[in-house]
């Protein structure tokens, strides 16, 4: 039984050793980079159709059963994710306390023999007794601001614990924990988050969502190159709060708008495909085959045809015309000008007696009065654009800010400022021998030649050494 | 018709060329036949060529009016740049001219691809709509209305730091191949006196390690730059485009690497094959991704 339990509880410290070890986070590391790959080849977030199209029945079979299709937002990726935070945690949990202790307490006494152990070393008399030579050590010390303990044995031996930049040690520890707030952030904008696209015609007012304002399109203007190529594209945009205008704001390729944690982007345009700006037709008489003057009529708006009694309303548009034969409706096939068609309303005397749609593309396809000699052409319209608007809210944006300014902190204290230990120790006597040596866990090149000159500054000696580096 | 800046940067770089080809030679005559004249002349030659590079960045931006790299060509020879300004940094610090040998080596084979490079990589274009206006921030910084402009200016940073990163990486990918041919010749108990002339493993190990550490946070400056330039103007920091998602796949590598080191039974050797591996998705990165793989990245 307690053996069994031994067991037990030896095989949960085996998996706990496992999840806090650094090795898992090589693998982990090393994994996501492989997995990632995939994701950049198989395009991302496709309809169904594409993938069959281009790999095949088989083969997309497999990418959607693997979520190859949305891989970075699949529950496998995110689970790879979530090991890597656990790793972190298990990993902080498991070493970084008593790394804590060991650094912060403030008893630093250590064993002097150690020093004869260490590689970077020197021994040395100034030829000064043992008081005279510490205090000169630690005035040196002290200039190059080191902070240092000082101890005494029994026999007279002074033993010195130094050192400086000990804030470099916790430089991983901060990074880490940069890592969940960037994390945190990522997670909070899926969540409360939103990304949505509107086709804004000018003097429109949408409403945008989970908040309690408008916006309104202004203007919508093109700029061009003199080649001919687009240069940029641009919306007058209005907030509009209780029905006031709150801010007015002229936005363009890469520089939005941004009110109330939401931001519009101009993102495309293009031409509405169920509105026009303003039409013009002309009354044909087919038996002579005479077209009379043509007239305008804008969106929604009405016009009396000269020599008739005739008055034609405009009351439909689509870009590209095609009939629903089930429900009886007009629709667009496109949103691409292709087939463009109009209706109108027409009235005689206060009675609508036809409402055709005229084929810019094919005159004369359905009588538009039947009945009579009369007939109407579309012989023009004027599209009307549609400004292309990005409307984002992401509330966790500044959350990955903040945690990517936490990991520059702990970049810059883990990379550039490091932890460097001196001891020494100086025997009793009236010309006293000193021992010193010094350890540093990273840059130990840089560090050599700093123990030098701290030494050579001890001594006052130069010493003579060969900073060549290459070859034996 | 050229205009007569393209041809100035074109003659530098012809220029730069010649001096790239002819300091890595020098390079390797110092490594192999140990004349210091070889070495002395290498390192003069490298001064010559960074200051070549450094005009044809000059008479780009001249030209274009916004920061010398919006295309795949300027970006290599910003590349370069770095590349070349690093190295001559750590020549001076740590006078190991046989790093010169890889490091120069790597600049001579970029210079190689960027003249390579398909004539519309090269040519001085307008922007497009999603690059407009990326200089103009700094005019308009000065002017109480254009502090909005200013997240455009991440955009120069963006690529800035970016380059430095790649150029730091080159740097440690040059000395980790170095490490393990080190390694290899003293595992076989030497025998190659050309290897032997590098430095202690020891020294290489610690070399490379310093190219990370100066190399990672630069990504990582130039993922976190991107990804604020990307939320200014696409409404999101993070897409999962190609481009991003390999600039993340480099990061978990160097990241390995870093964990690696510190690593019982994974520093030394498997840490140097984690390097060549980061250096070589940093390639794929910068070239791969703009050749093979579709994305809203309009350069590199
Ligand atoms: C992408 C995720 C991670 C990043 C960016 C990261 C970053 C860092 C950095 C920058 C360092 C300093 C390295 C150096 O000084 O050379 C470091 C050290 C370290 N990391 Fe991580 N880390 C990550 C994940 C992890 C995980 C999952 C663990 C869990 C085992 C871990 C354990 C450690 C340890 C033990 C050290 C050495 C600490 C020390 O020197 O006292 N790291 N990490």
């Amino acid at each position: 039984m307690t053996d069994k339990k031994a067991a037990n509880s030896g095989a949960i410290r085996a998996v706990w050793k496992l999840l806090a070890s650094v090795k898992l986070t090589i693998f982990i590391l090393i994994a996501l980079a492989a997995v990632s790959i995939i994701g950049t080849f198989v395009e991302q977030n496709k309809p169904i159709e594409t993938y069959y199209q281009a790999y095949g029945q088989k083969w997309a079979d497999i990418i959607m059963f693997l979520k190859f299709d949305s891989m970075y937002n699949s529950e496998w990726f995110s689970v790879m994710m979530l090991m890597l935070l656990v790793n972190i945690v298990a990993c902080t949990y498991e070493r970084f306390p008593s790394k804590w202790r060991s650094l912060l307490k403030k008893d630093k006494s250590f064993d002097p023999s150690m020093i004869d152990r260490l590689s970077t070393r020197r021994s040395f008399t100034l030829g000064k007794n043992t008081a005279d030579t510490k205090s000169h050590i630690l005035a040196v010390l002290k200039k190059k601001r080191y902070k240092f303990q000082e101890f005494k044995a029994g026999d007279g031996t002074v033993s010195i614990f130094a050192w400086k930049g000990l804030i470099g040690r916790f430089g991983s520890d901060i990074t880490h924990v940069s890592l969940f707030v960037i994390i945190l952030g990522a997670v909070i904008g899926s969540y409360w988050g939103y990304k949505d696209f509107r086709a804004v015609i000018v003097g429109e007012t949408i409403r945008v969502p989970d908040v309690d304002f408008h916006l309104r399109l202004d203007k919508f203007w093109m700029e061009y190159y003199p080649s001919g190529q687009i240069k940029q594209y641009n919306s007058m945009l209005t907030v509009v709060e209780d029905g006031k205008d709150v801010l007015n704001k002229h936005i363009w390729v890469n520089e939005p708008l941004f009110h109330k944690g939401v931001r519009f982007y101009q993102s495309s345009y293009g031409t509405a495909w169920n509105m026009v700006e303003e039409i013009e037709i002309s009354l044909k008489n087919i038996k002579t085959n005479e077209v009379s003057k043509s007239v305008n009529i804008k969106w929604g708006g009405s016009a009396e045809i000269p020599g008739t009694e005739y008055v034609a309303r405009l009351s439909g548009y689509v870009s590209d015309f095609a009939f629903d034969e089930d429900s009886r409706t007009v629709y667009s096939k496109s949103g691409e000008v292709k087939n463009p068609a109009v209706q109108i309303d027409i009235y005689k005397e206060g009675d609508l007696i036809s409402r055709p749609w005229l084929f810019f593309n094919f005159p004369g396809l359905i009588q538009a009065i039947p009945k009579t000699d009369h007939d109407l052409i579309l012989t023009g319209f004027r599209n009307l654009p549609y400004s292309g608007l990005s409307i984002t809210k992401d509330p966790g944006t500044n959350i990955v800010w903040i945690g990517s300014g936490i990991m520059g902190v702990g970049f810059y204290l883990a990379f550039f400022v490091f932890y460097k230990r001196i001891m020494v120790r100086i025997k009793p006597g009236s010309d006293a021998e000193v021992g010193i040596a010094g350890v540093i866990n990273k840059n130990q090149l840089g560090f050599e030649k700093e123990f030098r000159i701290l030494v050579e500054t001890i001594t006052g000696i130069e010493e003579d050494y060969d900073d060549d580096l290459e070859g034996p | 018709m050229e205009q007569p800046k393209v041809i100035l940067s074109l003659m530098f770089f012809t220029m730069a060329f010649a001096f790239y080809a002819m300091t890595t030679l020098c390079y390797i005559g110092n490594w192999v036949f140990r004349k210091d004249w070889m070495g002395q002349t290498a390192t003069i030659m490298s001064y010559i060529a960074t200051f070549a590079m450094t005009m044809i960045l000059i008479f780009r931006a001249a030209e274009s009016g916004h920061a010398p790299f919006s295309n795949l060509y300027e970006s290599m020879v910003l590349f370069i740049w770095c590349l070349n300004v690093g190295y001559l940094w750590m020549e001076y610090k740590y006078k190991i001219k046989v790093m010169g040998v890889f490091v120069m080596g790597i600049a001579l084979l970029s210079m190689l691809a960027a003249s390579l490079l398909p004539y519309r990589f090269k040519s001085v274009e307008p922007l497009n709509p999603a690059l407009q206006s990326k200089w103009k921030w700094m005019i308009n910084l000065f002017e109480p209305a254009g502090l909005q402009n200013y997240a455009i200016g991440w955009l120069d940073f963006h690529v800035f730091t970016t380059f430095v990163g790649y150029a730091a990486f080159a740097i440690s990918f040059g000395v980790a191949i170095m490490y393990l041919l080190k390694v290899r010749n003293e595992e076989k108990g030497g025998g190659n006196f050309l290897v032997e002339r590098f430095p202690k493993a020891r020294i290489l190990d610690e070399l490379g390690y310093r190219g990370i550490i100066w190399g990672f946070p630069f990504l990582s400056i130039g993922i976190v730059t991107g990804a604020v330039w990307a939320n200014y103007a696409w409404g999101t920091y993070w897409s999962w485009d190609p481009k991003e998602t390999w600039s993340l796949i480099t990061w978990f590598i160097y990241a390995a690497y870093l964990h690696a080191r510190v690593t019982r039974g994974w520093r030394g050797k498997k840490a140097a094959y984690i390097a060549i591996l980061g250096f070589l998705a940093i390639i794929f990165l910068y070239w791969g991704v703009s050749f093979i793989l579709p994305g809203l990245h309009a350069y590199a």
